[in-house]
């Protein structure tokens, strides 16, 4: 018998949705202030309170509409934008460019991001070291805490981290939102296997020239955080290598195919991270008594996660990020975030909210640091 | 089976809420603990290797770090010896070097600071041209790459 | 030439590096079995010994001539780079390609071996940092017979890294290895591209 789905199943109450977001609001209060919040500093206050309040809000409204995607992606791209200025204020300052130099490689300055893991481990494994010139322990960005964040992250949401965690994903998400329709509308499945092509290649000459050569040569993200000082011929094919794949994996081929194709065509460590779904408790299910296959939530996802024979086979691929694009647009709900053991079509709101704060807390706490920072630039600025 | 399954997924489901809630408290722990492994030290291809000798004179102090040949497996046959001037080095730094303590000078380097040039005179086969010379933080480092 | 099977030993990784991201992806993208791979292995190795036979008879005659002149070296390796990387990439994305043919080019020719062959000659030839060390002791060497000595120890020296290869092959009995494999070809491809075209305008700024 086939369930008839309200189309705003998800939906709550106002107060049902207020009563829901309680938790977040305590928990974000307490890590975004420390449980003290200081108004000696006017402008640091009001940013604290807006970015508080704002993604609160958000939380809120996930709630109260049911719906996911349009809310993640404003704080997701909010994240993106404000961690680059973040990075990019902190090097003008300390260095006067964007650019970093061998002193700062010989005196171990580089920040280290999460992109860099996927070429650590064979060497860590053989010469039991870290092949990248960043500071082990304290200062902004050191490789222990991020390798911490990360590896929680991965363990707890799988590739749900390249959709609620990554600082990077934000560029080509949004970028892939500012047209209605596609231009480009068919790209062929295959490619979808690249970051694996790419992980191979990276780690396989990482480990050889005990260098991180995702980062020396191919890392788009360059173009918006820092980049080795353009002084020989190489570093000048370095640079003309990641405005290039800035330029069309992450500004003009998102605009034109509504897709991230970053995330989707190169990325490593989206790579390792789509083998962590594996693990990972939360995933999107597909209730084949329900769906009608009308393959809507094929077209919608960006990630190239979902193909017509996924979806008549009722199973979401490892390529899943759960950024909960799919879960909206299927009118008949058929689609929906589950918990692995739980069959597809039970206990759909029950799975939602666990994931939803599970996910959305990672984010909001992750992403508060640099939104503040931003924030507090601003609000300087007038008062 | 069925309820076991469900069971078992709530169960990793609310732990990994746990989790998640502990993770930004206890980061500074987990860090902590991170960085205390043994893999978890920078290749001495960026850091230049252990110092091997300081020679401290009125000025300044010279540190001569022990040749790096790290490579994946063993070591390599190229490598490089990374010398630092700390403290307040004149704008002409000109010094002769014995890196492998053998009491036989190798090479002798002299940099003008000021017109950011660096002059390499090799008096062994093993030292080969100047790698990077740049000013520091602390100073000034020269790499001068060597063979084993 | 012991010393030279300790540097190709030594310098092997660096050979791998080169020679192992093209060989590599290839045996994953073909469709043959374990023993086809030995084989193609097999000949893509003889050929790399062949052409360093050719080249320990130019090093010891020419030798001095070629080494001191970095110019040249970078027009070469980057014309080469550029062919060699334009021929992978053709591969990863032809729609016509046979399932062991890198390229159109050698679809024409129906004697399957042609392709570690030339693949063999292509890497040869690629002026990788082990094979300026190589054909620099080459060129110091006495008698022809020593420079031809050298070059042995040189190959059984990097040879050893190549030997765990055919296994890799086990991996592409699925199509998604498969597809990784392909792809990763024309990645290779893209860094040789790269790679050939700084070589290239390295030399022209320094010619």
């Amino acid at each position: 018998m086939v369930e008839i789905v309200n189309n705003h199943s998800m939906k709550k109450s106002f107060g049902k949705s207020l009563l829901y977001a309680l938790p977040m609001f305590l928990i974000t209060f307490v890590f975004i202030t420390g449980g003290k919040p200081d108004f000696s500093d006017p402008a640091g206050a009001l940013a604290i309170l807006v970015t508080f309040l704002g993604m609160n809000i958000l939380y809120f409204l996930m709630h109260y509409t049911g719906k996911t995607d349009k809310f993640r992606a404003i704080l997701f791209i909010i994240f993106a934008l404000s961690l680059s200025f973040t990075l990019i204020k902190n090097m003008v300052a300390i260095r006067h460019s964007m650019s970093f130099s061998q002193a700062d490689i010989i005196e171990c300055r580089i920040p280290f991001c999460h992109l860099v893991i996927p070429m650590m481990i064979l060497p860590a494994a053989f010469t039991k070291s870290i092949i990248f010139p960043g500071t082990i322990l304290g200062g902004f960005a050191n490789i222990s805490s991020m390798v911490v964040l990360w590896l929680v992250a991965t363990i707890v949401l799988g590739r749900g981290f390249c959709s609620w965690g990554c600082f990077y994903g934000g560029w080509d998400d949004g970028f892939s939102r500012l047209r209605k329709k596609p231009v480009i509308k068919r790209i062929s499945d295959s490619w979808r296997w690249m970051p694996f092509a790419v992980l191979l290649m990276v780690a396989i000459t990482a480990a050889l020239s005990l260098t991180p050569t995702y980062c020396s040569w191919i890392c788009p993200f360059k173009a918006v955080t820092e980049f080795e000082q353009v002084t020989t011929v190489e570093s000048a094919a370095k640079a003309g290598v990641f405005i290039s794949l800035f330029l069309g994996l992450v500004v003009i081929l998102p605009v034109l195919t509504r897709k991230r194709t970053q995330c989707s065509f190169l990325c490593p460590l989206g790579a390792i991270s789509s083998l962590s779904n594996k693990i990972t408790p939360f995933t999107v299910k597909i209730d084949k008594k329900t769906c009608n296959e009308c393959f809507k939530c094929v077209d919608v996802c960006p990630l190239f996660a979902l193909t017509h024979e996924d979806v008549k086979n009722g199973k979401v691929s490892i390529f899943c990020s759960k950024c909960g694009k799919c879960v909206d647009a299927c009118s008949r709900k058929a689609i929906h975030y589950g918990i692995k053991g739980i069959p597809a079509g039970d206990m759909k709101n029950f799975s939602r909210n666990i994931f939803l704060f599970v996910s959305f807390l990672f984010i909001a706490i992750f992403s508060s640091g640099s939104i503040i920072t931003v924030l507090k630039s601003v609000f300087n600025l007038f008062i | 089976m069925k309820k076991i399954k469900i069971v078992l997924g709530i169960f990793w489901a609310i732990l990994c809420l746990i989790i998640i809630i502990v993770l930004f408290p206890g980061l500074n722990s987990f860090s902590s603990g991170v960085s205390r492994l043994p893999f978890m030290k920078i290749n001495p291809n960026f850091t230049g290797g252990e110092a091997a000798e300081q020679i401290i004179t009125e000025s300044c102090t010279l540190v001569i770090r022990k040749p790096v040949f790290d490579g994946l497996i063993g070591e390599r046959k190229h490598g490089f010896v990374q010398l630092d001037w700390k403290g307040k080095i004149p704008d002409i730094i000109s010094d002769t070097i014995d890196y492998d303590m053998d009491r036989h000078p190798d090479f002798s380097i002299r940099i003008n600071r000021s017109e950011s040039s660096t002059i390499l005179h090799a008096m062994n086969p093993k030292v080969k041209k100047t790698g990077i010379s740049t000013p520091t933080s602390y100073g000034w480092s020269v790499r001068v790459k060597v063979v084993k | 030439m012991l010393d030279s099977f300790i540097l190709g030993l030594s310098s092997g990784s660096t050979c791998l590096l080169t020679c192992g991201m093209v060989i590599f992806p290839y045996l994953m993208a073909g469709s043959a079995g374990t023993r086809k791979i030995i084989t193609d292995l097999s000949f893509f190795l003889l050929t790399r010994l062949l052409v360093y036979f050719l080249l320990a008879t130019l090093a010891w005659y020419f030798g001095k001539t070629f080494l001191t002149s970095a110019i040249f070296r970078n027009y070469v390796s980057g014309i080469l780079y550029i062919l060699f990387a334009i021929m992978l990439v053709w591969y990863s994305v032809s729609r016509n390609r046979k399932p062991d043919c890198p390229a159109k080019i050698v679809n024409t020719v129906n004697n399957k071996k042609l392709v570690p062959v030339f693949l063999g000659v292509v890497n040869s030839l690629g002026f990788c940092p082990s094979l300026l060390l190589i054909l620099t002791k080459s060129a110091t060497q006495g008698t022809i017979a020593q420079s031809y000595l050298a070059f042995l120890g040189f190959f059984a020296g990097s040879t050893l890294y190549f030997l765990p290869l055919p296994f890799a092959g086990r991996l592409k009995k699925k199509k998604v290895f498969e597809t990784i494999g392909i792809l990763a070809t024309g990645l290779a491809g893209i860094i040789f591209m790269v790679k050939g075209i700084t070589n290239l305008i390295g030399g022209i700024l320094n010619g």
